[in-house]
């Protein structure tokens, strides 16, 4: 018996040894390659010989998993549509950071050390200060498909996002739904044990004052948290023209049942967490008429859009959420910056990325600004009959 | 080559040295899951308060941050610990668990901290510096496995009773044990904020904590090594589940779970039961002359215990009652009367287990009732148990060095610092307790188990292990039972040659006929009384004792007759017993009464060997 033990333990070792010495031969076959990452043509004629190797990096696992997930299914589906289109193969890796940012660090350092052209992600924003600085000393481009806190972008000159951040749609929110309802005073409510939704709530603190709105009280929850009563509750009492919350799906789902059913018909205004067809699907009749701010309009007609949404649903029988509109322009807006120049290396995509301009996405006409920040219309919707409708 | 793997190896060092915080407790017996709350109390502390590093420097500002962290990590454990010391097992383990759940509710509500959204550290730390402290941690822990303060806190975790019977200061080493384990983890909190750039929270929540605990536990919590193996192999594998190309998401950590499994269920040990542990018996011929402090031995005639009307109610049941008795310097007690008649109650308030209800006792100068045990064997008691209190997973000779432990010096701090004084010291102690081990001829089994002795051999092991003490006083609770004849024999003369040695022994036996062989004077206890008292011979004599306690125990032997020690006593030692009471007539003479609360003296452990 002990020995049988003994013996599994020196084959696993062994194996060890053997798989490590596999991934750095794999590693460094990478970085040489770059040689044949540019090609000849340029747009849709472009055709790159070498295969693209893309890393991105998503919370498949762990807390942040439903996010990972739904960007999971935007790239991959992204990643097929361009392997139709022909002229540059990818070489598509996504890897899992479980939520944990030792995780993250450790796939950013491997993708940089792989040589990957680009590394996509990763899910979260305290993820992105974590792993960022990595891609950026090592020269490595890095583009945010879902980071909306503020200064990711600073950490330097590599990084871009292709999300908006809260305060780029938040204001814009706010300042649609006072001149709707004629908000004078709300109730702020948020989960504060969340970098994203707390981020949020700081965004509609800001966006309130600016409309000299009052803020009756702000409560605060876990996103743990699934009985809401006692909160919605004491919001009641205050009478408020509206309920504003920043807070993941998760909660926004009990949360709005659970208000209809005490009887709030005030407004339920939400953040990019509540940009998810979940919402109308769990929570049905009392979704209705919350207002959510979100950076991509799922109603939108532009053609875009629409081949996503029905692209989408055929592949996964499913509605896309914010997510994964997000992850699959991504990889779009990368294929279109390298095939600007035709060239896929780290230095060219840096240059490329940041000079995209006007190009027509899923979410809208966009653009990267000076700062390698997102510019695309933002949308401030309203659930109508089960769906998203823009707030007019 | 190294800076492809430096990112994991960093981790595997900071995992390391996370988990030696788990170590640090579980090495003593304590379930504590308060590390996390002991690390981001420290990260974020050290990260508000520490200097920065444009200004002073990268290895300055990580030396006054680790200070400061584990100066935080070390006053939050025990601001911890003072209240929840006395709490074991699955109870501490609640108590910090509230405590970090609490640590990390304040922080995620400071204005401080940054809240969810964390607080930006700069990188400081490298790969070396990581592993540098890495391998302070582990020579920390390396040095104090051999060490008095290391065996102590074995023999706490193994068995708390025995090791306060032992000497131990149980409350202090556990303390110690605790804060050692804060100050770790919050070196842990602070490595780890200066490595990931981003500290929050969530970093330190419940899950961070049981990663820590399974890694101290995966490795192996009863060898330094442990943390170490443990943390390579939860670092390693997602990095092999990368490298074997299985695809990213819910099977990776579904197959980490069944391998954890594996591991656990195969070696419940950890991976450390896989490295061979050799234990060195000191030879023979190094017995003469040790360097322990000798103890100073009451005079022969010198009052050793003094009992004056002592008692003991439990709810209303008088186990002793008004109990006076004085045992003097090289006398050979023995302590016999039927099951139940409080015998053991009896010697356990002499060694101070147990407060008396009534009545005063004095014990080599020591007032028994609120003087702690480990105070009542450093006055000289030293004592074995009814039912062998062994530290069962350590050696042999491991078990009697702990009951060496009042009688040699501290050596952890010396050891660390490679003192030849420490070497002196730790071998004058394994001296002493090869001696003792040979002594109850048990020399040759120094390596094996405590577990894996004989039943016999157990017994012998405890008062091996309670000689090891050099006591003044040393009392035994029924040690022949479960020895067959020869083995007690052999116990008996034992017990003569350490009497002649002048060692003071008070003993509780069933045997009738080795009490009567071994004692100078003999005290007869029934339904918590003493009812006689005096050599041998008048004992063997007292019609009393006579229908109390051995007319029962002859009825037994009768129906019993391979159990026939009574009989054997008489026989071999025709002096102490009339012929009156031996005869078969005596015993039918009973009164049914007293028969009927008499239970037949352990005759299923006699029979086993």
């Amino acid at each position: 018996m002990r020995s049988t033990t003994l013996h599994t333990v020196a084959a696993a070792t062994a194996a060890v040894f053997v798989l490590a010495s596999c991934s750095s031969e794999g590693g460094s076959g990478g970085s040489e390659a770059s040689g044949e990452l540019s090609g000849e043509g340029t747009g849709d004629s472009c055709s790159i010989e070498g295969e693209v190797p893309l890393g991105a990096v998503l919370s498949l696992t762990g807390a942040a998993a439903s996010y990972g997930e739904s960007q999971q299914r935007g790239l991959e589906l992204a990643a097929k549509e361009l392997a139709e289109k022909g002229g540059i193969t990818y070489d598509l890796t996504i890897e899992d950071d479980q939520t944990d940012p030792k995780q993250g660090i450790t796939l950013f350092d491997q993708f940089v050390n792989d040589g990957a052209s680009l590394i996509i992600g990763p899910t979260l924003s305290n993820a992105a200060v974590q792993s960022d600085p990595i891609a950026q000393e090592a020269g490595v481009p890095v583009l945010g498909i879902s980071n909306t806190a503020a200064g990711i972008t600073d950490i330097g000159d590599y990084i871009f996002r292709n999300s908006l951040t809260e305060q780029a749609v938040i204001p814009q929110t706010i300042a649609k739904a006072t001149e709707e309802f004629g908000l004078e005073k709300v109730v702020v409510m948020y989960s504060n044990d969340d970098a994203f939704t707390e981020s949020g709530f700081e965004a509609f603190e800001a966006a309130l004052e600016d409309e000299g709105v009052e803020i009756a009280d702000t409560l605060t929850f876990s996103k743990a948290d699934t009985d809401f009563r006692a909160l919605l509750t004491e919001a009641q009492g205050l009478e408020p023209d509206a309920l504003v919350v920043s807070g993941l799906i998760e909660a926004a789902i009990p949360l709005v049942t659970q208000a209809r059913e005490l009887g709030i018909d005030v407004p339920i205004i939400g953040g990019n967490g509540f940009n998810n067809p979940r919402l109308m699907a769990d929570a049905g009749e009392a979704a209705e008429g919350v207002v959510v701010g979100a950076a991509w309009n799922s109603a939108s007609d532009n053609p875009e859009n629409q081949a996503f949404l029905e692209a989408y649903q055929a592949e996964y029988d499913a509605a896309p959420d914010q997510f994964a509109a997000q992850a699959y322009t991504g990889l779009m807006l990368i294929d279109e910056a390298i095939r600007s120049e035709c060239a896929a290396d780290r230095e060219s995509l840096k240059t490329a990325l940041g000079e995209l301009e006007d190009v027509p996405t899923v979410l809208g006409e966009f653009s990267i600004d000076e700062n390698r920040d997102a510019v695309h219309p933002a949308v401030v919707q309203v659930v109508q009959d089960g769906k998203f409708a823009v707030l007019e | 080559m190294l800076a492809e793997y430096a990112t994991t190896l960093t981790f595997i060092a900071l995992g390391a040295i996370f988990a030696y915080s788990f170590y640090a407790v579980l090495i003593a017996g304590q379930l504590s899951l308060g590390q996390a709350g002991f690390a981001s109390l420290a990260a974020f502390s050290a990260a508000a308060l520490a200097p920065s590093a444009a200004d002073i420097g990268d290895v300055p500002a990580l030396l006054t941050a680790i200070v400061i962290g584990m100066g935080v990590g070390a006053a939050a454990s025990i601001v911890l610990g003072l209240p929840t010391m006395h709490l074991r097992g699955v109870f501490l383990a609640i108590a910090t668990l509230g405590f970090a759940e609490a640590v990390r509710v304040v922080l995620l509500n400071s204005e401080w901290t940054g809240g969810a959204q964390g607080l930006g550290v700069p990188r400081v730390l490298t790969v070396g510096m990581a592993w540098t402290a890495l391998a302070v941690v582990a020579y920390w822990f390396w040095r104090m496995g051999g060490s008095r303060y290391g065996r102590a806190l074995e023999a706490i975790r193994e068995d708390e009773l025995a090791a306060r019977a032992m000497g131990i200061d149980v409350g202090r080493h556990r303390l110690a044990a605790f804060i050692t384990s804060g100050a770790v983890a919050g070196l842990y909190g602070v490595l780890f904020a200066y490595y990931v750039r981003l500290i929050a929270p969530s970093d330190f929540d419940f899950a961070a904590a049981v990663d820590g605990l399974v890694t101290a536990v995966l490795g192996g919590s009863t060898m330094f090594a442990g943390p170490i193996l443990g943390s390579g192999f939860q670092t390693m594998i997602p990095e092999l589940q990368r490298a074997a190309g299985i695809e990213a998401g819910w099977i990776r950590p579904f197959l980490a779970g069944l391998l954890l499994l594996v591991v656990i269920l195969f070696l419940p040990g950890g991976l450390t039961s896989l490295i061979p542990r050799p234990v060195r018996m000191p030879a023979a011929e190094d017995d003469a002359g040790t360097g322990l402090a000798g103890r100073r031995h009451p005079a022969a005639g010198d009052t050793v215990v003094a009992l004056a009307g002592l008692g003991k109610e439990y709810g209303g049941v008088h186990a002793v009652r008004g109990v006076d008795l004085e045992v003097r310097a090289g006398e050979v007690v023995g302590l016999i009367g039927p099951n139940g008649a409080g015998k053991t109650t009896l010697v356990n308030m002499i060694s101070g287990l147990v407060p008396p209800s009534q009545g005063t006792a004095t014990v080599l100068g020591t007032t028994v009732g609120r003087t702690p045990v480990h105070r009542i064997a450093a006055a000289g008691v030293s004592r074995t148990f009814q039912h062998s209190k062994l530290f069962d997973r350590l050696s042999a000779l491991d078990n009697v060095l702990v009951g060496a432990h009042l009688v040699s010096r501290p050596t952890f701090l010396r050891r660390l610092l490679w003192l030849p004084s420490a070497r002196r010291d730790e071998r004058a102690a394994h001296q002493q307790a090869a001696r003792c081990l040979r002594r109850v001829g048990l020399g040759d089994v120094a390596a094996t188990r405590a577990s894996a002795l004989s039943y016999g051999d157990q017994r012998r092991l405890e008062i091996a292990r309670a000689l090891a003490s050099d006591p003044s006083l040393l009392i035994l609770d029924e040690p022949a039972a479960g020895m067959n004849h020869v083995e007690a024999t052999r116990l008996s003369e034992l017990i003569t040659s350490l009497a002649a040695d002048g060692l003071t022994i008070l003993f509780i036996e069933h045997n009738v006929g080795m009490v009567l062989r071994t004692c100078t004077r003999v005290v007869v206890l029934n339904f918590g009384e003493v009812i006689a008292s005096g050599s041998p011979e008048q004992i063997a004599a007292d019609p009393l004792v006579i229908e109390a306690y051995l007319g029962a125990a002859d009825e037994d032997a009768a129906a019993d007759p391979g159990a026939g020690s009574i009989a054997e006593g008489t026989a071999v030692d025709p002096t102490a017993v009339g012929p009156d009471a031996a005869s078969p007539d005596a015993v039918l003479n009973v009164r049914p009464g007293a028969a009927g609360t008499l239970e037949p003296p352990d005759t299923t452990s006699r029979d086993a060997t």
